[in-house]
C-alpha cells in the first residue's frame, strides 16, 4: 500500500488537540526556529540536495533541509503536525554537509554572524516529536537500554552494555583509573571494536602520555542529544562530568569525532565551570606526538589506502589535515587520497543512530561509499576515524574486496603493536 | 484544508504501477512538493499541494501513471529539481505529481559520438563529477547548477552562465525520450539517431518540447552533447563611473567575435548599491565605482591566452578599470548565486528583513537596455513605496545568445520579498507589477522571459500579446497532444484551449 500516515485519517485539519504542554513546546520551537526556518525556505536555492547523503538514495524532497526547515514554516501556518513530520526527521545523518554547502552561511554569514543549523533544527524536531510522544520505535527502545545499561546497546537488544563492563577492552594494559588524563572511549568503540581503544591506549603509552580512564564511563549522550531523548542525555553528561571531577581530571581525550563533538557543543550548557576541562582529539594528539618525534612509526604497512573523511570530524569540524598527516606519516603506505571536499557528499550513513531505525538506508550510503572507493587505483584499504562508521563500511567493504581499518589500528601496526 | 481526496482505488492504482515504496499521499509529502523558489502565495500554501505524489523509475511507469490519469481525469504535473524561478512544478488544479528524482542514473557514455544518455533526474554537477574522470565536461551551467536536473532544464529551456562559447540547454540537448499527455513514448530530436545534431527532417520537434513547463508531457531520457572539459578558465571584472558606460564596454565585449568569450555580464548601478550593503567584495570599492562588468573566457588554455588579452585591451580601451584578480577569479567562482540571500533584505527605514530573491528574467534587444532598465526601476519602486516588503536588488545584463552572443541580453530585475507578509491585497500588488514588468520587456521588442518561462501569474497574461499568432498555434498544439487536459492543466493560459471547442 502507499504510505499514509496517521494524519491522513483526519478530518479536522493539522492541528491536533494535543495537551497543553505539547502546544507549549511546538509553539516554543517555532518561536525558536523561525527565522532560521524562514531564512532557508525563503532562500530556495537547494544546494544542501546533492551533497546529502541521505537525499542522493531516497531523491525524496520530505528528506531535504529545504523540507525540514519549511515544515517549521507549515507547522506555523497550520498546515502541519509533529506528526505529519516526525518520521521525515529521522532521514538525516547529521553530517553538515547541508550546512557547508548553504549560501546563507557561504556567502553572507560572517557578515551577519549567520549559519544555517539544519542540524540544531532536526535534533529540536526530534526532541519536540520524543516530548510530544511520537516515538521511533528502536530509537525508542535504544533510548531505553542506553538509560538503562548506561552505555548504548551496540552489541544487540539483549547485550547487556553495562557501565561495569566499559574497561573491558582495556584488559591486560594496566592503565589507572582518573588522573590529570583520561582516556573516553565511546560505546561503540569499546564494546563492538576493543581494537580502536587498544590501539590508541598503547600508542599514548609509547608516546609518553600519562593518562587513565574513568571510574565509570557512561555514552557520551551524543545520541540521546540527536534522537530527542534529551533527558538521558543530560543524566550522561552529568555523571560524566561528576566521575571526572571525582578524579581530578582536567584532560579528557576522545578516540572518536561524535564523543568530542558531543562534549564540545552540548556540555557546556549545562555546566558554568565546564571551562575546567580540556578536550582533546586522540587523531590530534597523536599526529602531534608523530610530529615530534615521540612516536616512532618504523614497521611497514604494506597496504593502499584511501582515507575516509569521518563527517563529525571533516564537515562539522574542519578536521581533515591531521588524519592525513598521520597516514603519510606511517612506512610502507601507499595513500590514495580523495580531497575532503569531494568528501563532503560522502558518508557512511552511520550518523545519529540512522541504521538503528533505517538500516538499510544506511548500508546503501556505505555501499555508495565504498564504491567510491573502488574506483581508486589498487585500493585494498578503506582508512576511518570514526568507529561508527567502521561497521556499515566493513560490512559493505566485505562486497567489493576492501577492507576497512581505524586510522589508530593502522598506527598500532606501524608502531609495532599487536592489536 | 484537507488534501484533494481522489477517486477510490486511483492510489491503489498508482502503487500497483510505481511499488508501494513510490506512492505517497502523506500531508508532509504533498505539502513539501506544492512549492518552488518563484513568488509563492504562503498564505494560499493548500491550494498547490498534489493529491498524491509518484516516484516513478522507468519511462513505462510514467506512461502508465500517464495512461491512469487520462483514464481517470485527474492532473499531472512533473516535477524535477523543483528550482525554477517561475512556477511550472506547482500544481495549479493538484493532481498527481510525477517527480522524476529517482531517474537520475547514467545509462550511456558514448565516447564515439561524444554524448552522454541520462535520466532526466541527475544534476549536473554530480554527471559533471562522474564525467570528469574522462576529460568531458557537460557544460549546462545556470545559477542553480548544484541542484537543478536535466529534466528541469528541458521542461523550462534553461540558460547556461558559459552559454555563449557551448550553448544552452536547447544546444547542448540533442535529443530526448517523452512521455507525451496521452503516455506514448517517443524520441525528440532534430530528427535521425539519438547522437544526430543536425536534421532537417520532418518538423523540429525538439523545439517544441522545449520549455513546455510540463504542458506537453514528461521527458524520461536526455541524449546530452560532451564537452571537452576546458584546459583554461579567464575572468575579469571591470569597474565603470556609470551605467551608460558600462553598457557601452559591454556591447563592445560581446561583439568582439573573442571565440573563447563564454559570456558577458553587466552589474546595474542599483546592483551595485545593493552589493555595497554587505559584500565583502564591493563593500571596500571606491565611490566611483558604479557599474561593473564580469566576462570569462574557457577552452583551450593557448586560445584563452589570447582571447583574454583582447577582451582586457577592450574593457580598458572602453574606460574599465580591472577589479583585480580576487575579485576576478573568487567572484567568478561563486557566482552561482553569490549574490541573492535573505539576508540581503532591507524595510524601507534600512532594518534587515529576511526577503526571498526573487529574479525576473527577460530578454532584450542590447539597444534597448538602458530604457528598460529604468522603466524596471519605476515598477520595483512603486512596489516598494506602497508595501514595505518588497526591495529592489538591481539588476543584471547577461548576454543571451549562443555562439553569437551580441544580440539580446538576458535582462534580470532581483526583487527582494518578505513573503512571509503576503496578504491578498500586496500578493495582487505583486502580480500586477510582474505583469507591467513583461509589458516593458515585450514594447521595447523583447521577451517575457529569457530563461524561467513565462508562465506566472500576472505574466502570463501577456503571453498572447507576445506571441500573438503563435499562441493560438499553440492552443492546438496543446489541444491536438492532449485531448483531456491532464498535463500541467491551466499553466500557461492553457486552459483556454479547451474553453473555446
Amino acid at each position: 500500500m502507499a504510505e499514509t500516515t496517521a494524519s491522513d485519517q483526519r478530518t479536522n485539519g493539522a492541528q491536533t488537540a494535543g495537551t497543553q504542554e505539547t502546544n507549549g513546546a511546538v509553539q516554543a520551537l517555532i518561536e525558536e526556529w523561525r527565522d532560521v526556518a524562514y531564512n532557508c525556505f525563503s532562500s530556495g536555492h537547494k544546494f544542501c540536495r546533492e551533497v546529502c547523503p541521505v537525499m542522493q538514495v531516497t531523491r525524496d524532497e520530505r528528506h531535504t533541509p529545504t523540507a525540514f526547515h519549511a515544515n517549521v514554516v507549515a507547522m506555523e501556518k497550520g498546515h502541519l503536525s509533529i506528526e505529519d513530520v516526525a518520521e521525515d526527521y529521522v532521514h538525516c545523518t547529521m553530517c553538515g554537509a547541508c550546512e557547508l554547502r548553504c549560501p546563507n552561511s557561504l556567502f553572507t554569514g560572517d557578515f551577519y554572524r549567520f549559519r544555517q543549523r539544519t542540524i540544531d533544527v532536526v535534533k529540536a524536531m526530534r526532541a519536540l516529536a520524543v516530548q510530544s510522544g511520537v516515538h521511533q520505535k528502536n530509537w525508542k527502545r535504544w533510548a531505553e537500554l542506553t538509560n538503562r545499561w548506561g552505555n548504548e546497546p551496540v552489541l544487540g537488544w539483549t547485550k547487556e552494555t553495562s557501565a561495569n563492563k566499559v574497561r573491558a577492552w582495556a584488559v591486560g594494559l594496566n592503565i589507572p583509573t582518573g588522573g590529570e588524563t583520561i582516556l573516553f572511549a565511546d560505546c561503540e568503540a569499546a564494546f563492538y571494536r576493543p581494537s580502536v581503544p587498544r590501539s590508541v591506549a598503547q600508542l599514548l603509552t609509547a608516546a609518553g602520555v600519562k593518562f587513565g580512564l574513568m571510574n565509570q564511563q557512561w555514552c557520551c549522550g551524543g545520541p540521546m542529544w540527536e534522537t530527542g531523548y534529551v533527558d538521558i542525555a543530560h543524566a550522561m553528561a552529568e555523571h560524566n562530568m561528576l566521575d571526572w571531577r571525582k578524579t581530578n581530571t582536567k584532560r579528557i581525550v576522545c578516540l572518536d569525532p561524535h564523543d568530542y563533538i558531543t562534549i564540545v557543543e552540548n556540555y557546556p550548557a549545562l555546566d558554568p565551570n565546564f571551562d575546567e576541562f580540556e578536550i582533546v582529539l586522540a587523531v590530534d594528539l597523536i599526529a602531534e606526538k608523530i610530529r615530534e618525534g615521540k612516536l616512532k612509526l618504523t614497521t611497514p604497512v604494506r597496504r593502499t589506502v584511501t582515507y575516509h573523511d569521518p563527517c563529525r570530524l571533516n564537515k562539522r569540524m574542519g578536521v581533515w589535515k591531521a588524519p592525513r598527516e598521520i597516514l603519510r606519516a606511517i612506512p610502507g603506505l601507499t595513500f590514495v587520497d580523495v580531497d575532503h571536499v569531494t568528501q563532503w557528499s560522502y558518508c557512511s550513513g552511520a550518523g545519529s543512530n540512522l541504521g538503528v531505525e533505517k538500516p538499510e538506508l544506511t548500508a546503501e550510503i556505505s555501499r555508495r561509499r565504498m564504491a567510491k572507493a573502488g574506483e581508486l587505483d589498487g585500493v585494498d584499504t578503506l582508512v576511518s576515524a570514526c568507529p561508527w562508521s567502521e561497521r556499515p563500511l566493513t560490512e559493505q567493504g566485505e562486497a567489493q574486496g576492501i577492507e576497512v581499518f581505524d586510522i589508530f589500528e593502522l598506527v598500532a601496526e606501524a608502531a609495532g603493536f599487536e592489536v | 484544508m484537507a488534501t484533494v481526496a481522489l477517486l477510490d482505488g486511483v492510489v491503489d492504482e498508482l502503487t500497483a504501477i510505481c511499488g508501494p515504496d513510490h506512492v505517497f499521499t502523506g500531508r508532509s509529502a504533498v505539502f513539501n512538493r506544492a512549492r518552488v523558489p518563484a513568488p509563492f502565495p504562503v498564505h494560499r500554501w493548500e491550494e498547490h499541494i498534489p493529491s498524491a505524489v509518484v516516484l516513478p523509475t522507468s519511462a513505462e511507469q510514467v506512461s502508465e501513471v500517464v495512461k491512469l490519469a487520462n483514464r481517470h481525469g485527474i492532473p499531472v504535473v512533473p516535477r524535477a529539481g523543483a528550482t525554477g524561478l517561475t512556477d511550472g512544478a506547482v500544481p495549479l488544479r493538484h493532481g498527481i505529481v510525477v517527480d522524476i528524482k529517482l531517474m537520475n542514473q547514467i545509462l550511456e557514455l558514448d565516447h564515439e559520438n561524444r554524448t552522454v544518455t541520462v535520466g532526466p533526474g541527475i544534476n549536473m554537477l554530480k554527471l559533471n563529477e562522474e564525467l570528469r574522470k574522462h576529460g568531458y565536461i557537460y557544460p549546462d551551467d545556470p545559477a542553480s547548477y548544484p541542484c537543478s536536473l536535466v529534466g528541469g532544464r528541458i521542461g523550462t529551456s534553461g540558460w547556461s552562465l558559459i552559454g555563449a562559447r557551448y550553448g544552452h540547454t536547447r544546444d547542448l540537448v540533442i535529443s530526448f525520450e517523452m512521455v507525451l499527455p496521452t503516455g506514448e513514448i517517443i524520441r525528440v530530436g532534430d530528427g535521425g539517431g539519438p547522437t544526430v545534431r543536425k536534421s532537417s527532417s520532418g518538423y523540429q520537434l525538439k523545439h517544441l518540447f522545449m520549455g513546455h513547463q510540463g504542458t506537453l508531457g514528461i521527458v524520461t531520457e536526455a541524449t546530452l552533447e560532451l564537452v571537452k572539459r576546458p584546459e583554461a578558465e579567464f575572468s575579469m571584472f571591470f569597474s565603470y563611473g556609470s551605467y551608460m558606460d558600462a553598457w557601452r564596454a559591454t556591447g563592445e565585449l560581446a561583439r568582439s567575435g573573442v571565440a573563447t568569450l563564454a559570456g558577458v555580464v553587466l552589474f546595474d548601478e542599483e546592483k551595485i548599491r545593493y552589493l555595497r550593503r554587505d559584500d565583502e567584495a564591493y563593500i571596500p570599492q571606491p565611490e566611483s565605482v558604479k557599474a561593473v562588468i564580469a566576462c570569462a573566457a574557457y577552452g583551450n588554455a593557448d586560445e584563452v591566452r589570447v582571447g583574454a588579452k583582447r577582451l582586457l585591451r577592450i574593457g580598458k580601451a572602453s574606460g574599465g578599470a580591472y577589479l583585480g584578480d580576487e575579485i576576478s577569479q573568487g567572484d567568478w567562482a561563486s557566482r552561482h548565486d553569490r549574490y541573492a540571500t535573505p539576508q540581503h533584505g532591507r524595510t524601507r527605514d534600512g532594518q534587515v528583513a529576511l526577503m526571498s530573491w526573487h529574479c525576473e528574467d527577460a530578454a532584450i534587444p542590447y539597444p534597448q537596455l538602458p530604457a528598460v532598465r529604468e522603466k524596471w526601476h519605476a515598477i520595483a519602486d512603486s512596489l516598494r513605496e506602497r508595501f514595505d516588503m518588497f526591495d529592489d536588488w538591481g539588476i543584471f545584463a547577461y548576454t543571451n545568445g549562443a555562439f553569437k552572443p551580441w544580440g539580446d541580453y538576458l535582462t534580470e530585475i532581483d526583487i527582494g520579498i518578505w513573503e512571509m507578509k503576503w496578504d491578498d491585497e500586496s500578493w495582487a500588488a505583486w502580480v500586477d507589477a510582474k505583469r507591467e514588468l513583461a509589458r516593458v520587456s515585450i514594447e521595447h521588442g523583447g521577451s517575457i522571459s529569457a530563461c524561467h518561462g513565462a508562465c506566472r501569474a500576472g505574466e502570463v497574461d501577456l503571453v498572447p500579446t507576445e506571441l500573438g499568432g503563435g499562441f493560438e498555434v499553440m492552443k492546438t498544439i496543446k489541444r491536438a497532444l492532449d485531448p483531456n487536459n491532464i498535463m500541467n492543466p491551466s499553466k500557461y493560459l492553457l486552459g483556454q484551449a479547451y474553453e473555446e471547442e
